[in-house]
């Protein structure tokens, strides 16, 4: 089949999870014998393939008011490159990530008459609510998209009720398809860690791994921190991510002082090697549509003390690939995070499980396959 | 020929529609073929009965006028793509609010496209956060569009210092001088003909 991809962020631009999993999934695709075509954001116009992905960049304007100016303005030219590559090899169907796709996606469906396929990887409601009329235009924007889509992925199984209620989508055109971790990634990577710039030798890592906003919950976990110091002296925690780390930073470190640390920007194989020497991940979001988090954790055979909503409901299994808490409730991560360093061995134990958790579950290869099972019910 | 005139909006009594009707009265008394393509505001039009009218609603608000119009024009290519397909000679597009649906279209069906400037965001001002990005967007429909007409000579200066226009692309046609649908005609007979110089 010959998909085409319509995202915002492809690597190595990325901002959030969607540039990580359009390159995971388009490169299994490839893999398997398909040929999608991504179209995407550059500051220029450029062309490459890449493991077998045929990766077109476009640029957008700086005339933009806002994002979703600039979204709409991207699609057209998304647009016109998609008329030009058809006409040399037709697409099978287009597919859409997330809203600032919707508007390039729709109009390539319209004028190319091809399926569309749309994955919802958050919703506008759940990140920061309808109150403006910008937000309210975005969540139009998402509506938009799934009613216009022959078929609509979500990336949770909580999540896909969430969108189903939310768009009021039919029940026969919601697919849940989880996010998947790529292993290979994970057990290639090389393992040069300097930890004595982390943690002190007798420290357990303490790992939190995402944008510093609230919906990902940090200032939960700093609330948490004094009181799981009380108890676990050996505690060290290590916040990496982008976003508003300033803020948390002058929080956590007027809480506990040197038993923090923020890194600031860590590379991909910094943090893989962080993951594998934490002793366990944290992830206290509060809402969260999938979380690739506890996966990645999993991945390094690590396990995660996470909120007990959405994804993570699913793909954290309690004190069995590690322990769920409360939302927003740092006395609940107080007391998860406790019972996890209190027993190395069980903490282990859950890391092993959580990572033959994943190999069974969670591999692009498979979620490629249920992706394509979509594609043919969008083509019927 | 068979024509494809889009419009943000098709009712009675307002400017660009008047110019749109009175071009397409005038092609199917010359027995051409017309389609008049516009967003479904529920207003009232009348026109001839030869020409073919299609309004396509559009289950978005928006923010902004901007920002609707782009999604407004993926309704405009739809109608034209499900009902008309590939029987078209040349599409007509009015002001930049049908920009990106005239683009989309000339490209996917390799059909010259005429696009008519009623007022530059020059002339209205350049008022209001978005006015930089529809500028933007009228300088790519000089870009894309193979005739530029404007309805005054203020417009065609504006289009040519503001927007950038080669001056051979760029003519006036007052729509209160006589005959001034047949220049439209012929305007529209050229472009078809060089065309079919192409492919031959």
């Amino acid at each position: 089949m010959r998909p085409l991809f319509i995202t915002w962020e492809y690597p190595p631009y990325k901002a959030g999870g969607i540039a990580a999993h359009c390159e995971d999934l388009a490169t299994t695709m490839a893999s398997q014998g398909h040929e999608p075509v991504v179209i995407t954001y550059g500051d220029e116009r450029t062309s490459e393939v890449r493991d077998g992905v045929q990766i077109h960049r476009v640029p957008s304007t700086d005339s933009a008011a806002n994002t979703i100016s600039w979204a709409m303005h991207l699609g057209h030219e998304m647009e016109k490159k998609a008329i030009e590559l058809h006409k040399q090899n037709n697409f099978d169907l287009v597919h859409a990530h997330d809203w600032m796709a919707v508007p390039g996606a729709t109009g390539i469906k319209k004028t190319l008459d091809l399926p569309m396929v749309f994955t919802v990887h958050s919703t506008q409601k759940g990140r920061d609510g309808i109150s403006s009329e910008y937000q309210k235009t975005i969540h139009d924007l998402e509506w938009y998209g799934t009613y216009e889509a022959e078929e609509v992925i979500t990336v949770g199984r909580e999540f896909s009720e969430e969108v189903k209620h939310t768009y009021e989508v039919p029940e026969n055109k919601i697919n849940y398809i989880p996010n998947g971790v790529d292993l290979e990634r994970f057990d290639s990577h090389s393992q040069d860690l300097q930890r004595d710039q982390y943690a002190l030798d007798w420290e357990n890592i303490v790992l939190f791994v995402g944008r510093m906003y609230p919906q990902k919950g940090p200032g939960h976990l700093i609330e948490a921190m004094p009181h799981i110091l009380d108890q676990h002296q050996e505690a060290k925690f290590v916040m990496c991510g982008s976003g508003a780390t300033e803020h948390y930073k002058s929080i956590a470190k007027s809480q506990v002082g040197d038993k923090v640390h923020f890194p600031g920007y860590v590379s991909d194989n910094e943090l893989m090697s962080l993951m594998k020497e934490a002793t366990m991940t944290v992830a206290p979001s509060v809402y969260e549509p999938f979380g690739i988090v506890p996966l990645e954790a999993a991945a390094s055979e690590t396990m995660t003390v996470g909120s007990y909503t959405g994804g993570m409901k699913d793909t954290i299994v309690h004190e069995y690939t590690g322990l769920h808490t409360y939302p927003a409730d740092s006395g609940s991560i107080t007391d998860q995070v406790s019972r996890g360093l209190e027993d190395p061995g069980w903490a282990d134990w859950m890391g092993d499980n959580a990572r033959d958790r994943v190999e069974d579950n969670f591999r692009w290869e498979q979620i490629s396959a249920w992706t394509t099972g979509i594609y043919s019910q969008a083509l019927e | 020929m068979n024509i494809v005139l889009i419009s943000k909006q098709f009712s009675d009594g307002e400017a660009i529609s008047e110019y749109i009707k009175t071009i397409a009265e005038y092609l199917v008394d010359q027995g051409h073929e017309v389609c008049v393509v516009s967003f479904d505001d529920g207003s009232y039009y009348s026109i001839d009965d030869r020409v073919d009218v299609l309004r396509a609603p559009l289950d978005f608000d928006g923010d902004n006028l901007y920002n609707w119009s782009m999604m407004m024009n993926n309704e405009l290519k739809e109608q034209v793509m499900q009902n008309i397909g590939e029987d078209v000679d040349l599409i007509h597009a009015n002001d930049w609010t049908t920009v990106p649906g005239g683009v989309a279209l000339s490209k996917k069906l390799e059909r010259p496209l005429v696009l008519t400037f009623h007022s530059t965001e020059n002339e209205r001002g350049f008022e209001g956060e978005h006015a930089e990005i529809i500028s933007e967007l009228e300088w790519q429909g000089v870009y894309e569009s193979d005739q530029i007409l404007t309805t005054k000579e203020d417009t065609k200066n504006s289009v040519l210092f503001d927007l950038d226009a080669p001056d051979d692309k760029v003519d006036v046609v007052d729509p209160f001088s006589h005959g001034w649908p047949e220049r439209v005609l012929n305007k529209y007979r050229e472009l078809v003909k060089q065309e079919k110089k192409v492919e031959t």
